[in-house]
């Protein structure tokens, strides 16, 4: 019993309680007895324990490989054999083609195969005959093959058997095998495609609209051999229709037919890696839409340091953070004070080390504050990725606004607390150097804000590890002169006296953010076109108008400051207000709308579920969103079924479908009611005005979808 | 912050990241030249062998692909039929030290002997995989048929059932006697690139 099949079909929590009852019963489902090769343990498996004449049920070749071999899948790759199976079926029994489940890639130096590692069940559907008797068994024989391979490869064959019951109506619970292996079968994709073939190659175009930031990993598996070059790059490029592959073509020659396949799209969500495939054909059509480029070409650009690069640039500006006017006065005091207070070299040493830990803490914080937001932010559906309009229009923002502050058009606090930096001078001992670390970090705060605003924003897009390292990097930078003084005192001579040249250095550093800013509209041109650039343009007129404002009537009386920063406040509200607005034009397909119609749904809206359920109709909610691929996947396999589709119409339920991709607050309330922070999210609520809502797991099943509703 | 235009210049760098995948040659065009050490101590050369057909066999002995096409006789037959019409045949190696199929010039002469292999011209040590990555080869056995003009007529598998069963040979289609047979004819290859099947060729990392 494939225990294993159960879990892998568990990996994803909602469902796993679902599954170890699947699983705990499972020796009451129907199989053939194993056989074992030095290399696989195969056997039959069947989606019911007894089957009725005239009606079709799903068989399954289990197969499970030892650790670090593979079987291939119907186009093995490179090199490699797909499995065959030969049916000995009794007289009028007709067994479907496989239907093969997603493969993976696996590559051996410059070979590249498609196919599965571990546990896979390849699954044929089975049509009994109609003329069947009843409390008969099917015997059903099958002969099959396989290569299966590590670096070397061994063909294999074996004889399996199968026997299944015939009886008035068919029963069982299903096979655990058969579920897992339905999971990863490929799902019709409700995108259309399209593919050309040119000089540099074959690009294939598939409108998916725009699809999660997360869904990087994206591999087109050909149905034929040939067709693309199995082993080369397929570059991503995303477009206002969606997605476009471009890689090399494959040896056979070009082919007027469409190219057939499964795209798989590996997803990174908070819950882990979602995989999901969609068999698609793809027509041939001259060239691939105007506009689309293949990804050589940056069409929108993602900035992906390196990591390393990314530290020595906070390093440079935790440096540069120490030549701001209310940081570079106090560090040098501070260190003459240490050396006049008559320590020794260690002691002052010693100091200088508490004073590079208070630093460090301080930062640490305040990553920790930033991760938490990202991680909230991102829950909430926030987009902290460069591909987000939003996003870019509000880092474009945040660096001119650094800009003009560097510029002296505004500071914060009107520049009033620089001086609070000498009271440090004040404290002794190991600890007050640690806290005059900690207050090196925070008071200098009016001129390291508008940095590390800018450094948060970039941090935002980081992976929690390479975020904290940042940050601790910015630190070491800002305490680095300090540590180094205290090690070498006599360098506190060398060190330029503090005067204009400061300030004039500080307004140097705003063109660099301006050109920053610069590049990020340039970004959002390609992005949103050219409203978007209006809207950033617009922005930034709106943010310089309410920074002079700001700043020039600090020294007013009360009424006129007060006005002044209200008419501010309103002129930034406004601004972020309509840059938000940039990512919620919808610039695709409703995901309401973008799937078929076996099943007729109404819009969700309050009123009509609180109207249905006085009225006590059962009520089906599913909240669904656009980028959201999970959501399509499930309506494809759960939903928009003919069996689904009778049972709704024939207990009388009605069915709304919330779009959340503008993020409706309506829907959001019921999400956060039921404890979600994003969609999927089906509800049913049975019939009767008080019944309690039923919640569904976020990955369906037929199966699920009838249970629920009582089918 | 100071860094987003020089982030644009190192992202716009990095998109130019060169692949490793083999280059197949074309049907058509003039096959890829090489030079390797033959099993018997020799040095071949493809552009030195103008004038003649060659067929390029890449295999590994030990690959249960091979053994169908040797222990059925299929190969030696086909490597008979290549020398009656006065072609050159190379069996290719290009199995690393170390890995599956990797052999001694002397230990190639003794597997072709044990195998009743009478009509190959020589094995080709490819230990290197440098004559293999040109020619894309992938698999063992892997077929390329050159004309005597240098040209690559045909590559691609042994024949057109793609399995290790030996008694698929017979209902099978043997693409190399075809384009062999089409070219002395005068024709046109009728299935110039099909797809090879086999083992994966081990090469060197």
């Amino acid at each position: 019993m494939s225990i294993g099949d159960a879990s892998r079909a568990c990996s994803h929590a909602a469902v796993a309680l679902a599954c170890a009852l699947a699983a705990a019963v499972a020796g009451a489902q129907q199989q053939g007895p194993q056989v074992d090769t030095p290399h696989v343990s195969a056997r039959l498996v069947a989606s019911a324990q007894a089957v009725a004449p005239g009606e079709t049920v799903t068989v399954g070749l289990a197969k499970t490989i030892i650790p670090g071999w593979h079987t291939y899948w119907r186009n093995p790759g490179d090199s490699g054999l797909a499995t065959t199976i030969d049916w000995d079926a009794p007289a009028g029994v007709t067994m479907g083609d496989i239907q093969w489940p997603a493969p993976e890639r696996h590559s051996l130096g410059p070979v590249t195969n498609y196919g599965y590692e571990g546990e896979v069940t390849l699954l044929s559907p089975l049509t009994v005959p109609a003329d069947a008797e009843p409390g008969s068994t099917l015997a059903l024989r099958a002969a099959v093959s396989w290569l299966v391979c590590e670096d070397i490869c061994i063909p294999e064959d074996v004889e399996l058997e199968l026997a299944l019951p015939v009886a008035e109506t068919t029963r069982g619970d299903g096979h655990p095998a058969i579920d897992a292996a339905r999971a990863r079968l490929p799902v019709a994709s409700p995108w259309s495609a399209r593919h050309a073939i040119g000089e540099d190659g074959l690009r294939l175009a598939v409108d998916t609209g725009a699809l999660p930031a997360g869904a990087n990993d994206i591999w087109f598996f050909p149905y034929d051999w040939g067709r693309i070059d199995q082993s080369a790059e397929q570059r991503l490029s995303r477009t206002d229709q969606g997605v476009v592959l471009a890689t090399p073509r494959g040896q056979a020659p070009p082919d007027e037919t469409p190219l057939a396949g499964v795209l798989v799209i590996r997803e990174d969500t908070p819950d882990g890696m979602l995989t999901t495939a969609f068999e698609l054909s793809a027509p041939r059509v001259e060239t691939v839409a105007a506009g689309e480029p293949v990804a050589a070409t940056p069409d929108v650009p993602t900035p992906t340091i390196g990591l390393g690069l990314a530290l020595l640039f906070a390093l440079a500006g935790g440096l540069i953070l120490n030549l701001m006017p209310c940081v570079f006065p106090v560090l040098a005091m501070k260190v003459l004070a240490l050396v006049r207070s008559g320590g020794d070299a260690a002691g002052v040493r010693g100091h200088g080390l508490a004073y590079l830990g208070g630093v460090l803490a301080s930062f640490a914080l305040l990553a920790a504050v930033v991760l938490a937001l990202q991680q909230g932010g991102a829950r909430l559906g926030w987009g902290f990725q460069f591909q987000s309009p939003v996003f870019v229009v509000m880092v474009a923002w945040l660096l001119f606004a650094v800009g003009l502050n560097l510029s002296g058009v505004f500071m914060i606090g009107g520049g009033r607390l620089a001086g609070i930096g000498q009271s440090l001078t004040t404290r002794g001992g190991h600890s007050g150097s640690f806290f005059t670390g900690v207050l090196a970090a925070v008071v200098a705060t009016p001129c390291t804000a508008p940095f590390m605003g800018a450094a948060i924003g970039f941090a935002m897009t980081q992976p929690p590890a390479s975020l904290v390292a940042i940050f601790l990097a910015l630190g070491l930078g800002l305490a680095l002169p300090f540590v180094v003084l205290a090690w070498r005192p006599a360098l506190v001579a060398r060190l330029p006296k503090p005067g204009a040249w400061m300030e004039r250095f500080k307004q140097f550093l705003a063109f660099p953010m301006y050109g920053a800013a610069v590049w990020l509209v340039w970004v959002l041109a390609l992005q949103a076109g050219a409203d978007g650039v209006l809207v950033a343009a617009g922005g930034m007129l709106a943010i310089a108008l309410a920074a002079w404002l700001y700043d020039t009537t600090w020294a007013s009386g009360v009424r006129a400051r007060r006005g002044a920063q209200a008419l501010a406040a309103v002129l930034i509200v406004a601004t972020l207000a309509v840059g938000s607005g940039l990512a919620t034009q919808p610039r695709e397909t409703p995901a309401a709308a973008r799937v078929g119609a076996l099943l007729a749904h109404q819009p969700y809206a309050p009123e009509r579920f609180d109207a249905l359920r006085a009225e006590g109709r059962a009520v089906f909610v599913n909240m669904t969103a656009a980028w959201c691929i999970t959501c399509i996947v499930n309506e494809q396999v759960a939903l928009e079924r003919a069996d689904v589709a009778a049972a709704f119409a024939e207990r009388d339920i009605a069915y709304l479908k919330g779009d959340w991709t503008n993020q409706d607050a309506a829907i959001t309330a019921v999400l956060e009611r039921f404890g979600r922070s994003g969609v999927p999210l089906y509800l049913y609520y049975p019939p009767g005005a008080d019944t309690e809502a039923v919640v569904l797991p976020q990955i369906l099943t037929p199966d699920i979808v009838l249970d629920a509703i009582g089918a | 912050m100071t860094i987003r235009p020089l982030i644009a210049a190192a992202l716009a760098a990095g998109l130019f990241i060169p692949l490793a995948t083999l280059a197949a040659p074309e049907v058509g065009k003039s096959a890829p030249d090489f030079k390797a050490v033959a099993a018997d101590g020799t040095t071949v050369e493809l552009s030195a062998l103008r004038g003649k057909t060659v067929v390029l066999e890449w295999t590994n002995h030990d690959c249960p692909f091979v053994m169908k096409h040797y222990r059925t006789g299929n190969m030696q037959a086909t490597q008979a039929k290549a020398a009656e019409q006065g072609a050159l045949w190379f069996q290719v190696i290009s199995s690393e030290p170390g890995s599956q199929g990797h052999v001694s010039g002397e230990r190639a002469q003794a597997l072709n002997a044990e195998r009743d292999v009478t009509a190959v011209t020589n094995t080709l040590l490819d230990e290197k995989g440098t004559v293999g990555q040109a020619y894309g080869a992938q698999v063992t056995p892997h077929m390329y048929v050159i004309d005597a003009d240098g040209v690559l007529r045909y590559m691609g598998g042994i024949d057109s059932i793609a399995t290790a069963r030996d008694a698929d040979i017979d209902k099978a289609t043997n693409y190399v006697v075809e384009a062999l047979d089409a070219m002395k004819a005068g024709d046109n290859v009728p299935n110039p690139v099909t797809r090879p099947y086999g083992c994966t060729v081990k090469y060197a990392s």
